[in-house]
């Protein structure tokens, strides 16, 4: 920011600085440096000050030095040969007597954002890892990180890694965080920092000694691990009881997430963390903070996903409250709609009608969607009220409602005898909601008796009508019109065409117009058969109850920035669910040796991975093998096993070349079955089990196990989707 | 959570403070939050996160000031939030209050406190208490002692600092229960809740051990007193210094307190209760002439208790004037810039009932803005009562040198989101 005078000023402040006078009276050279720091904060270019503040740091006065490494923090990139002058008083500082002075001086320094600057920080960096007072320890963890990021491409210190990894055994609980976090931005390019058992062990038993942003991060850290046996996960998981009710918010929900993932196998499991964790994401949806409230709100959203009822009873938690700002209480809206049912709609609508008549018209019409979406379940409650409120005559409610109509005839049908009788009543519909109301007249027309003189008066008032699209909606609907009440259409359609052939500029509307024409020119039955075509949806029916998803669908993106804005309409959602997470094929649950491996969508491999079946495997072979290697992958398909005849089903593995070695005959639980298939130069080995009777709550599911020599995770990803796609066609086949 | 810089706007959006943790971000991209911000607005579509391209914007708003962390990675919101409000809370704690004139002239302190939190984006030192120590407001001298880092950085009892000292030993609990009401227009309770917590301030000496006792369901049906009045409490929290693990073993609340002020726990009760205050109300608008206001309000608690500086606003059109007021009992004044009555009684006692008539005109040329259904909001305080009739039974100081120290309770109820709908 281009101060007037701002040259004066630095010339001043120069004179200062460097007046004896002034460094003789200690808190007058302060006041300087405080003015300095003021004009850099605003914008003021200083950095021409930047020998007079390097005399300015050997100091005693502690708060000067800050004052004054901070300056230096801000313009070492700029003035690097002169930075390098500062470094002699800092690196005499890493030695101070005070760790408050070595910490100070070691953070500062590490700061100093400048090409060359390793060689100078190393000797410190690494004297600082085993300082005796933590405090510089902490800084000394994250310099390493720093250290990094100055160059990023060079070679990875192998002895300051190891050094790390030592450190994660630090007494002091802050040290072995930084150093998780050193870690992870180090070893970034490897997949960051190896979570093993011992460590996932320490981590699990330091957990109460530490802040909560330390636990919220440790809980991430941990989903990397995967334990190894049903008994360890589930001394983790009661480990991590606790942690699922914590007073933080950001706690609790660090720790569902991870509940999730371990307990991936376990559905019951999941259940049951989910109704536990309900409390406090409810108590967050009530925070005093509006942000928190609203991360909470988008939380139950996911949460809702599989658990549609789990907040039923709660309804009343997410009505909006008067003050609360428009993103929240759209939120709460549409879990309304999600969390109806039989018990609580008559007190939802009710609430939700309340908001119709909002001074937000916004708001207004978010709510009454909210109802038209509510109605495709509750017909008839809803279409009381959608009608009620036309009775309102406030335009942006009624275009509101009338595109409701529209969309609940297309998906309940039933409902159209009732949305006629009042379209009757709503003549002149306002902007916005024209094509809707076109829409109805023309494909209900037959049931709507002052329909053609509805329409006369849009087609009258064709001149001043200035949107295209309502124009093209009026000639479709003209078209239906006629088709159904010709005797009093056919002299307004003959006008409208004439309008729209010889008058209209618009191309569109007049290619529309002559397409009409023609059509009508090969006759009414031929037109019929062009122009109407269902009138509702064929592929809905009433829906009953919503499709629940399987948990694994968010688990992979819950607790981050994903869910807050995954319904913003933002075209940068792609980068933030990609950014950090492999979420796009998330469903797949990989094991620690294949995170680093860039995932890819399940369906750009299926084309490129070919099995071929080679020559047989005896059974010995394959057992040997089988109990040599280590599952690499396992995954509920979320169905149970064809219920065709077995040998239907080796055939059809058959067919996708995947040889079956054994299975359990006929309907004896558990089912397993082997098979095998080679793909690329690898050998793939899997086991299909249903009922395990270790996880009794899911034994209606398919359980894949898969194991491979040498490992390629790009084939498993590939066989394991063909192998999915068999099962699913096997088992629509059979039902 | 690697926030990758920090910085503090004026409602302008100009910057008051940058600080670049990670150095992996351009600092000039703050320039485009205000811009998206606005267009946002316009929009209708503001929303706490903020994207533009790679970037990141997680923001609070807080009294004049925007608090805007960027960040490239894919964080924890909830802990971005969080630290957000953490931040304020130390601002706080340090200059009173929050806001514009205090940032610009406690910059240097902003700055101090800004780099011990967090370092490379990571949350550091974030309790105000230890940061107290160590950071102060005047600038320190080395020959005088400069600080060394408290010995509550390395201590295993981090929020409390060693040889501690006082000449009276005392503690002071305070049961605050506050209470949030929804009720709709037609009169029925839409929501309604008890947020209680208990708050202490610690003047004691060394590292005491306080154990407390509270008339909880749950423990009395472990320890069989089954018969004696009670409260079930839901979704309790506790401060980091209450040993957890006794906790969940036999209720025992014990733990070594910080020093000074701070909320040992919190706890919610869904039990639906009476509301305390009940209001009725009738609105009637004659349009182009006047409003006439009818307020009945009933105190619907014991008769020992009184309620104390009880405020009810009520709505009134924004361009209603020549205000009357007629009240059985406390003040009536018109709140302009609020298009309200404030109707004010200092003392209202329990099982009352009081009544307030207020007559606006109205200029006879109408403006065609629809006018928003604001809700009667209530604040009130109840003293020496407990909505769930929670009970300290209890607290124990053990300390080693064995000193006498003195706890005092006090308990009170107080309107928390207190709203009534109004047609």
């Amino acid at each position: 920011m281009p101060y007037f005078g701002s040259e004066e000023m630095v010339k001043e402040l120069k004179r200062a600085l460097s007046n004896p006078n002034v460094q003789a009276d200690r808190l007058r050279y302060k006041n300087y440096i405080t003015k300095v720091i003021r004009y850099m904060t605003q914008g003021l270019d200083v950095s021409a000050l930047f020998m007079d503040m390097v005399k300015a740091s050997a100091t005693v006065d502690i708060a000067q030095k800050k004052l004054v490494y901070l300056y230096m923090c801000t313009y070492a990139s700029d003035k690097p040969d002169l930075a390098l002058l500062a470094i002699n008083t800092l690196r005499k500082d890493c030695a101070d007597p005070n760790p408050m002075v070595r910490g100070l001086a070691l953070r500062n320094m590490c700061n100093f954002r400048m090409p060359g600057m390793t060689e100078y920080i190393e000797q410190p960096i690494v004297a600082g890892l085993r300082d005796k007072a933590s405090y510089v320890r902490r800084v000394a963890v994250l310099g390493c990180a720093k250290m990094h990021s100055l160059q990023p491409n060079t070679d990875i210190d192998g002895t300051i890694v190891n050094e790390l990894y030592a450190l994660l055994r630090d007494p002091d609980p802050v040290v072995v965080v930084n150093c998780l976090r050193a870690l992870e931005e180090i070893l970034k390019d490897e997949g960051g920092v190896v979570i093993n058992k011992p460590i996932a062990h320490h981590l699990l038993n330091r957990m109460k000694d530490l802040d909560s942003w330390a636990q919220s991060e440790v809980l991430t850290f941990l989903l990397r691990y995967r334990p190894r046996s049903d008994d360890e996960l589930f001394d983790i998981l009661s480990l991590l009881d606790s942690f699922l009710q914590s007073a933080h918010a950001h706690v609790a929900v660090a720790t569902l997430r991870l509940f999730l993932q371990l307990a991936s196998a376990h559905p019951a499991v999941q259940a049951d963390a989910l109704l536990c964790t309900s409390a406090p994401l409810l108590a967050t949806c009530g925070a005093a903070s509006r942000e928190l409230r609203f991360a909470g709100l988008c939380h139950v959203q996911q949460v809702m996903r599989s658990q549609p009822g789990l907040f039923g009873t709660h309804y009343k938690r997410f009505f909006c409250g008067y003050s609360e700002p428009t993103y929240i209480k759209f939120r709460k809206m549409e879990i309304l709609v999600e969390l109806v049912n039989d018990e609580n709609v008559a007190l939802v609508l009710e609430e939700l009608r309340s908001y119709c008549t909002d001074v937000s018209p916004e708001l207004a019409q978010a709510a009454i969607a909210a109802i038209g979406r509510i109605a495709q379940t509750y017909s008839e409650k809803c279409l009381d009220i959608l009608t009620g409120l036309l009775a309102l005559k406030q335009d942006h409610i009624t275009s509101a409602v009338i595109q409701m109509f529209r969309d609940l005839v297309w998906f309940c049908p039933q409902s159209t005898a009732a949305v006629c009788q009042t379209v009757e009543a709503c003549v002149d519909s306002p902007q916005d909601s024209e094509q809707a109301l076109l829409w109805l007249l023309g494909e209900h027309g037959d049931q709507i008796s002052s329909a053609p003189y509805v329409m006369e008066g849009y087609i009258d008032g064709l001149k001043t009508e200035l949107s295209s699209a309502v124009k093209m909606e009026l000639l479709t609907a003209s078209v239906k019109m006629f088709l159904c009440r010709p005797a009093e259409t056919q002299d307004m359609l003959g006008r409208l065409l004439h309008y729209c052939i010889e008058e209209e500029s618009d191309v569109c509307v007049r290619d529309r117009a002559l397409l009409c024409y023609r059509l009508l020119q090969r006759g009414v039955e031929e037109t019929r058969k062009v122009v109407t075509g269902p009138k509702s949806d064929p592929s809905m029916s009433v829906l009953t109850g919503r499709q629940e998803e399987p948990i694994s669908q968010w688990a992979s993106t819950f607790n981050t920035l994903g869910p807050l804005s995954g319904c913003d309409l933002c075209p940068q959602t792609a980068v933030i669910s990609a950014a950090d997470q492999p979420s796009s094929s998330a469903e797949k649950e990989l094991l620690p040796e294949s995170t680093d491996v860039t995932l890819s969508s399940p369906d750009d491999t299926e084309e490129e991975i070919s099995l071929s079946l080679g020559p047989p495997l005896s059974h010995e072979t394959f057992e040997k093998m089988w109990l040599d290697l280590e599952i690499l992958q396992r995954q509920t398909m979320g169905f149970p096993r064809p219920r065709t005849a077995l040998d239907t089903l080796q055939a059809a593995l058959q067919l996708v070349k995947i040889q079956t070695l054994a299975f359990t005959p006929g309907a004896t639980v558990p089912w397993k079955a082997y098979i095998y298939t080679r793909s690329t130069g690898t050998l793939i080995l899997a086991e299909l089990l249903q009922g395990d009777q270790h996880a009794p709550g899911i034994d209606e599911s398919l359980v894949v196990s898969v194991k491979q020599q040498p490992v390629n995770q790009h084939a498993i990803r590939g066989f394991v989707s063909i192998l999915k796609g068999v099962l699913q066609t096997l088992n629509v086949d059979s039902s | 959570m690697a926030a990758s810089a920090i910085f503090i706007l004026d409602l302008k959006g100009k910057v008051l403070i940058c600080r670049n943790y990670m150095g992996n971000v351009n600092i000039n991209e703050i320039d485009n939050f205000m811009p998206i911000m606005m267009k946002r607005e316009e929009d209708a579509d503001l929303s706490p996160v903020v994207i533009h391209g790679s970037t990141h914007f997680l923001w609070i708003k807080h009294s004049n000031l925007y608090l805007v962390a960027i960040t490239k990675k894919n964080t924890n919101a909830a802990l971005v939030y969080s630290f957000l409000y953490k931040l304020v809370e130390v601002f706080t704690e340090y200059f009173k209050s929050l806001e514009e004139e205090s940032i610009r002239d406690n910059f240097v302190t902003v700055y101090e406190l800004m780099d011990e939190v967090m370092d490379f984006g990571f949350p550091q030192t974030t309790d105000s208490k230890i940061l107290l120590e160590y950071i102060t407001q005047r600038g320190h001298k080395l020959e005088v002692g400069a600080p060394r880092p408290p010995a509550t950085v390395t201590n295993a009892v981090s929020w409390r600092s060693e040889g501690i000292k006082y000449r009276k030993n005392e503690v002071f609990m305070d049961v605050i229960e506050s209470v949030n009401l929804l009720v709709s227009a037609t009169g029925s309770v839409l929501r309604s809740e008890i947020l209680g917590c208990i708050k202490l301030k610690v003047v004691l000496s060394g590292m005491p051990e306080l154990r407390l006792g509270l008339n909880d369901k749950v423990l009395f049906e472990i320890t069989g007193r089954e018969k004696s009045k009670s409260v079930e409490l839901e979704d309790v929290k506790f401060h980091q210094c209450v040993r957890l693990s006794r906790f969940e073993n036999d209720r025992t609340i014990s733990f070594i307190p910080p020093d000074g002020e701070s909320e040992l726990m919190s706890y919610r009760l869904n039990t639906t209760v009476k509301p305390l205050i009940w209001i009725e109300s009738v609105i009637e608008k004659f349009s182009h002439s006047r409003v006439e206001i009818k307020v009945k309000a009933r105190s619907q608690f014991k008769s020992r208790s009184t309620a104390n500086n009880v405020s009810i606003l009520v709505p009134v059109p924004s361009d209603a004037d020549s205000p009357k007021f007629k009240t059985t009992t406390g003040q009536a004044k018109w709140v302009p810039e609020k298009s309200a009555v404030e109707w004010n009684i200092k003392s209202f006692p329990g099982g009352k009932e009081f009544m307030m008539r207020a007559h606006f005109g109205l200029p006879s040329v109408e403006s065609d803005v629809l006018e928003a259904k604001r809700p009667i909001t209530v604040k009130f305080e109840i003293p020496y009562f407990t909505v769930s009739g929670i009970q300290v039974r209890y607290l124990k100081i053990i300390a080693k040198s064995g000193y006498q120290a003195l706890p005092w309770v006090r308990y009170i109820t107080q309107s928390g989101d207190y709203q009534l709908r109004t047609n």
